[in-house]
């Protein structure tokens, strides 16, 4: 059953970022599988209106101020009425919002339910407990998702985490990893006629005197462990005189980074890169050997998926959901503390120069473990549970305790009395206040109803749909077509659209 | 109660009016004008125009009386029209009239009278020739701003989406050689977009003969 779909979130292209990919994949797999997918996010500099992406996913640049690592300025409020008009030109079903922190995804799940729209909200991270800063965040995260169908988290650990949080009932909580795009992060040797039917061949194994590269790829961010990665690495260095780093991200670390280099004279064997895009990073990868991964606190960490799947063996911080990410041969885990990590590393280097590990298998195992049309599938299901396509019992084999006052089978009810009945539990001063925001949000929408009715807006067409299989040639004339006549600039898209399509078959 | 409250809110309905004189010329029009069939609302609309015109004369009279009078010149001219009672009576109620008051009021009268009440857009195609887009002004005796584009210029004409206000509208645009911005027809009216994609797609049809008679048969 086809849904339409809107995803939210303050992050997306063209900010680079695990999140704005996650978000991409998932709607175009998505729309692949029949659905129609919308992503509502703020304007960038240089993006700005309404865009159409591969594959006719349409992109709401929504204008807005935006404050802090590109979030924009929460007014609770402000956003519903262009919010209201989107979903309601787009024929929204289901209001899927991204990261837990984007202001425009709590808003818009709010809004939502204020509509009438099943909700869904998926979370790409973890918090702490203790600081002023979380204890506020997970106030907010409470409100929110106290009033969403379901939630999806990336990791097991990320779903223990959301759900002491915000106090949720596990079973509404499901867990679904992020994935990787296996063609695009292929390692150097990798070629198709070699590796597809023949055995693989004896393992390499690297000489004593052999120079081994190891890869970083991070934003330079505290929570990225940037410290622990100056203080490691010239320990390494000097007890592993062969051994290079390449370092590619930038942020507010990379200063002191600059300084560890200097104070140590090790210019010769640390390269920085800078930034680079992400189409880029599997050019960087494949240059080295040994991926390290210093993190403090990481939801998932796709990168790490990604460095395995070029090849790389993995070095990483047991911390958040990262264990779960990678089977035990590709990875090394280290505590997140320097002499862990410089042990740890001393012992990926022997492990590689012994030829004890097969990176050159890890790139078709990430292969089969990842990938976004299983993702999409299980995203699927969700909005089948949410929707009530599934049943109850089937959506929650353990049966939800924690789900009062629901509707139809497994279905939230949207009555606003029971919507602040869910609120009012959030807290002794929280509560009250966010049954004040329900129903001056509703009271909005009633306002809006009136002044802005829904007559008065035009539906969207949408993206003309390509029909699989059947007299090739005639179809590609009759969807060009109706692609022209949906808007002009529909036909640029079409030579992007026709190598995804190839890609796919090649795939498969 | 919320139909009325609806009713108050919405905006005035627009029509759409297309004049295909020849097959390679073509006229669309969008205008907030209410055409008035019935023979109440014929006669309301040429008593609001004798009105208008009544109150837009007898201002301007008052004013040149008053500047006669404050100027101390002869208002002879007046008894030609009024007799001289009329002339007389008028004369002392200029002059009572002090300046401050009048000349605001004054100004505002005929602003009023001027103002057109409705709304007119409009995009005429000529085969071989071009497009002219063109925007009534808000005031009568105003002309209208127009804007011709060549056919040599015209690169595109599509409808897209933008964000406008609290709402995501539909525009008709030009791509215009040569320039950054896109020309939007109708862009103070934004109609609806059963409307622009009639206008679309009569204008890609006069536009572009042959091509678009091929996507016309197409659609049936």
């Amino acid at each position: 059953m086809p849904y339409n779909i809107a995803m939210v979130s303050d992050n997306f292209y063209p900010q680079p970022g695990g999140v704005e990919s996650h978000m991409y994949q998932l709607s175009s797999k998505l729309i692949d599988r029949g659905h129609k997918v919308i992503i509502i996010t703020h304007a960038y500099e240089g993006r700005t209106g309404v865009r159409y992406l591969t594959n006719g996913l349409k992109v709401y640049h929504v204008p807005f101020w935006t404050i802090y690592r590109e979030t924009t300025f929460p007014t609770v409020f402000s956003f519903f009425p262009i919010f209201r008009n989107i979903v309601i030109r787009e024929e929204i079903e289901i209001v899927h919002g991204h990261a837990s922190l984007s202001n425009l995804c709590n808003e818009a799940i709010l809004h939502a339910r204020t509509m009438g729209l099943r909700t869904a909200m998926t979370d790409h991270s973890l918090f702490g407990f203790a600081d002023a800063g979380s204890i506020l965040t997970n106030k907010l995260l409470k409100f929110t998702l106290s009033d969403v169908d379901h939630c999806i988290c990336v990791s097991h650990t990320c779903k223990e985490n959301t759900v002491l949080r915000a106090s949720l009932d596990p079973s509404m909580v499901s867990v679904i990893p992020n994935a990787v795009v296996a063609e695009n992060f292929r390692p150097l040797s990798h070629t198709e006629a070699s590796h597809r039917h023949n055995a693989p061949g004896p393992p390499q194994r690297l000489g004593p005197d052999e120079i081994i590269t190891i890869v970083v790829i991070s934003r330079l961010f505290y929570n990225k462990g940037v410290d622990l990665l100056i203080a490691s690495i010239p320990r390494i260095l000097a007890t592993n005189p062969n051994v290079r780093f390449l370092i590619a991200g930038n942020g507010p670390k990379a200063i002191d980074l600059e300084q560890m280099i200097e104070r140590n004279v090790l210019q010769e064997k640390v390269l920085l890169l800078g930034p680079v895009r992400h189409e880029e990073v599997r050019d960087v990868m494949v240059q080295g050997h040994i991926y390290l991964h210093p993190s403090l606190t990481e939801a998932f960490g796709t990168v790490i998926v990604e460095a395995a799947s070029c090849g790389l063996y993995v070095v990483c911080t047991r911390v958040g959901g990262i264990p779960e990410v990678l089977p035990s041969h590709m990875t090394e885990f280290a505590a997140p503390e320097e002499d862990d990590i410089v042990a740890v590393t001393g012992r990926a280097i022997v492990k590689l120069r012994e030829g004890k590990v097969r990176t050159d298998l890890f790139h078709n195992q990430v292969k089969q473990m990842y990938s976004w049309t299983d993702v999409a599938e299980r995203t699927e299901r969700v909005y089948d549970g949410i929707s009530g396509a599934l049943s109850y019992e089937e959506f929650y084999p353990d049966g939800g305790t924690g789900l009062a006052s629901r509707g139809r089978a497994g279905v939230r009810s949207f009555a606003l009395i029971d919507r602040l009945k869910r609120y009012y539990g959030c807290g002794i001063w929280a509560g009250k206040l966010f049954c004040l925001c329900a129903v001056v949000d509703y009271l909005l929408y009633i306002f809006l109803e009136i002044f802005a009715p829904r007559e008065r807006i035009d539906i969207c067409k949408n993206w003309p749909k390509k029909v699989v299989k059947e007299g090739k040639g005639k179809e590609k004339e009759g969807d060009a077509a109706t692609a022209k006549e949906e808007h002009g600039s529909g036909r640029k898209k079409r030579p992007h659209h026709r190598r995804e399509k190839r890609e796919e078959q090649g795939e498969s | 109660m919320i139909a009325v409250l609806k009713r108050l809110s919405s905006p005035p309905p627009q029509t759409l009016r297309t004049l295909q004189p020849t097959p390679s010329t073509v006229s669309y029009t969008v205008s907030t004008r209410p055409l008035s069939r019935t023979l109440p609302a014929i006669l309301a609309f040429y008593i609001g125009v004798a009105v208008r015109i009544l109150l837009g004369a007898s201002t301007l009279v008052l004013l040149w009386t008053k500047w006669r009078v404050s100027s101390a010149k002869s208002t002879g001219l007046l008894s030609w029209v009024f007799r001289a009672a009329g002339e007389e009576s008028l004369a002392r109620f200029a002059e009572s009239l002090p300046w401050k008051y009048l000349a605001p009021s004054a100004l505002l009268l005929l602003w009023l009278v001027l103002q057109r009440g409705y709304k007119e857009e409009s995009l005429t195609v000529l085969r071989g020739l071009g497009l002219q887009t063109s925007t009534t002004s808000s005031l009568h005796l105003r002309t209208p701003t127009t804007r011709f584009i060549p056919t040599t210029s015209i690169q595109d004409i599509f409808i897209h989406e933008a964000f406008k206000g609290f709402e995501v509208r539909f525009y008709l645009a030009v791509v215009v050689k040569g320039e950054d911005d896109v020309v939007v027809v109708f862009p103070r009216m934004l109609p609806r977009r059963a409307v622009l994609e009639d206008v679309w797609r009569g204008a890609r049809a006069c536009l572009y003969e042959e091509k678009g008679r091929d996507k016309a048969s197409l659609k049936e």
